[in-house]
């Protein structure tokens, strides 16, 4: 297959200026990629990770690179360490304007449902409907204070269902009705509450990769644009989209930010 | 396992459901597929802590079932609450052990299942889709559930299992001062049939059809049958 043409990344800077976000799961992946474009666009990052050895290189790299960013310790299945995270966006930077929930726990090999034990289901109840209640609870007084925003990232898996992993597909659906709910509950403060649904490079994904060299091919050939997104070129500003004003008419809503893989709404 | 046409028409014509959850739209279901001449199993105790052997206690000379209905909502997730007012453990027995008890569920049905190349299907309410203000964590488990049958059609289809969902109006799950605010909320509208549907006589002979051999080519369907009050995109 020839090189799939690629537009350069777009301008972000300035859109996220003065405001301060936490990205959970920062620590490789698309939260990194997330948290890179939302420093690009001027917010202040907060780099929450479980651990220190992947999250705190990424912050340095951002204040390397001109940002500002710090490092949080945080399980996100954990209340105190949520609230924590929001407590030193608050002491860093003096406020919170998005919370971006991104961690998850990795959905493993595929297998049936029937396959998959207890100690699965509650890890990844845990990370994904469990922690986004967190998430959303600890950030809200701050986010209704000037027109904040709540992010979730799900999954295509999320909207069409997933035969190789289907209880991430119930655990990525779950979250899409608790965004819808709270789009409802939250929009007369002003709140928004969205979610994007990616398809990118990912830990997750050179592992599903490498355990399933045709799986690469298979996912190009159903992708219109011929291509697995980029964290930070291609997941990251759909991200600073959702957080800033020029979404501002928009919420409840989920993206399929997947090179048009999913067409089916 | 192929489905054996004669096996529905002849040998099978009591055929038995196991219907999960208390109340309505649990019951009514119930009453409907009973008319219909099904055998009903239910366990109707929402509070139950599921596992793999649940079915198999309450009904141990079970060897097969052709239909599970799934509509477990503890009482607790039918109230409105105000996200920011809820504690942990309200958010536990709202949301994450519904969830957590509808997985498992569906995992301990599916050797009975796939035994009698049944069918399960998962009843939602409208909240689960569209939003529901003050039922965040009824709306989590739900669309949960939902998600949890498209991925169950793609994955036990190789079983012969077939798996869908059916988004029911917020007055087969609510109180009714609760249910009509929360239609109000979702539809610019009524009904077009001028009501929503009757759970016993409209709404349970659609889950037995979904059961029957014209329907063997539907996989993870998600129906809305509410009379047309939502007509999602």
């Amino acid at each position: 297959m020839s090189a799939t043409p690629t537009p350069p990344s777009p301008p972000v800077a300035g859109l996220l200026e003065g405001r301060v976000a936490i990205i959970t799961g920062a620590g490789q992946g698309v939260g990194e990629g997330i948290a890179d474009s939302m420093a690009q666009a001027g917010a202040s990052v907060i780099i929450a990770a479980r651990r220190a050895e992947t999250g705190e290189p990424v912050a340095e790299r951002i204040r390397n690179e001109g940002g500002n960013a710090a490092f949080v310790k945080c399980d996100v299945t954990v209340r105190a360490d949520v609230d924590n995270a929001v407590d030193v966006a608050i002491e860093r930077f003096g406020r919170l304007d998005v919370m971006v929930h991104n961690a998850v726990s990795p959905p493993g090999v595929p297998r049936p449902l029937q396959e998959i034990d207890d100690q699965t289901i509650l890890l990844q109840i845990g990370t994904s409907t469990t922690a986004s209640f967190y998430c959303a609870q600890a950030a809200f007084p701050h986010l209704k204070n000037d027109y904040g925003s709540l992010i979730l990232l799900t999954s295509p898996a999320g909207i069409e269902g997933s035969g190789n992993l289907p209880l991430y597909g119930a655990i990525k659906g779950a979250q899409r009705g608790l965004l819808k709910s709270l789009a409802r509950e939250w929009g007369p403060e002003g709140v928004r509450v969205n979610a994007i649904a990616p398809v990118a490079w990912t830990p997750a994904m050179d592992v599903a990769t490498a355990a399933n060299p045709t799986l690469e091919a298979r996912l190009r050939g159903r992708t219109p644009l011929q291509r697995i997104g980029d964290p930070t070129a291609d997941i990251g500003p759909v991200a600073v989209f959702l957080a800033s004003p020029l979404s501002r008419h928009m919420t409840g809503q989920t993206l399929a930010v997947d090179g048009g893989r999913y067409l089916g709404l | 396992m192929v489905p054996d046409p004669q096996r529905r028409l002849a040998g099978m014509a009591r055929r038995t459901a196991l219907i999960v959850g208390a109340d309505d739209p649990a019951d009514s279901i119930a009453s409907g597929l009973a008319d219909a001449g099904w055998v009903v199993l239910r366990i109707d105790d929402d509070d139950l802590m599921w596992d793999d052997h649940t079915i198999a206690a309450a009904f141990p000379d079970l060897d097969g079932l052709d239909l599970v209905v799934h509509a477990r909502y503890p009482a607790a997730s039918r109230r409105r609450g105000a996200l920011m007012d809820l504690t942990d453990d309200d958010w536990r027995i709202r949301a994450d052990e519904p969830f957590e008890a509808t997985i498992r569920l569906a995992r301990s049905a599916h050797p009975y299942l796939a035994g009698s190349a049944g069918t399960i299907v998962f009843l939602v309410p409208l909240m689960a889709s569209a939003g529901g203000e003050g039922f965040a964590p009824m709306a989590t488990a739900a669309e949960g559930a939902r998600l949890l049958a498209k991925s169950l059609a793609k994955t036990w289809g190789h079983d012969h299992i077939r798996a869908h969902a059916i988004t029911l109006d917020p007055s087969a799950f609510l109180a009714p001062d609760e249910a009509a605010g929360m239609a109000e909320a979702n539809s610019l509208h009524d009904p077009p049939l001028g009501r929503v549907p009757d759970l016993s006589t409209e709404v349970a002979p659609i889950v037995n059809a979904l059961t029957t051999d014209d329907f063997t080519s539907l996989l993870g369907a998600s129906l809305v049958v509410d009379g047309g009050l939502w007509m999602p995109g």
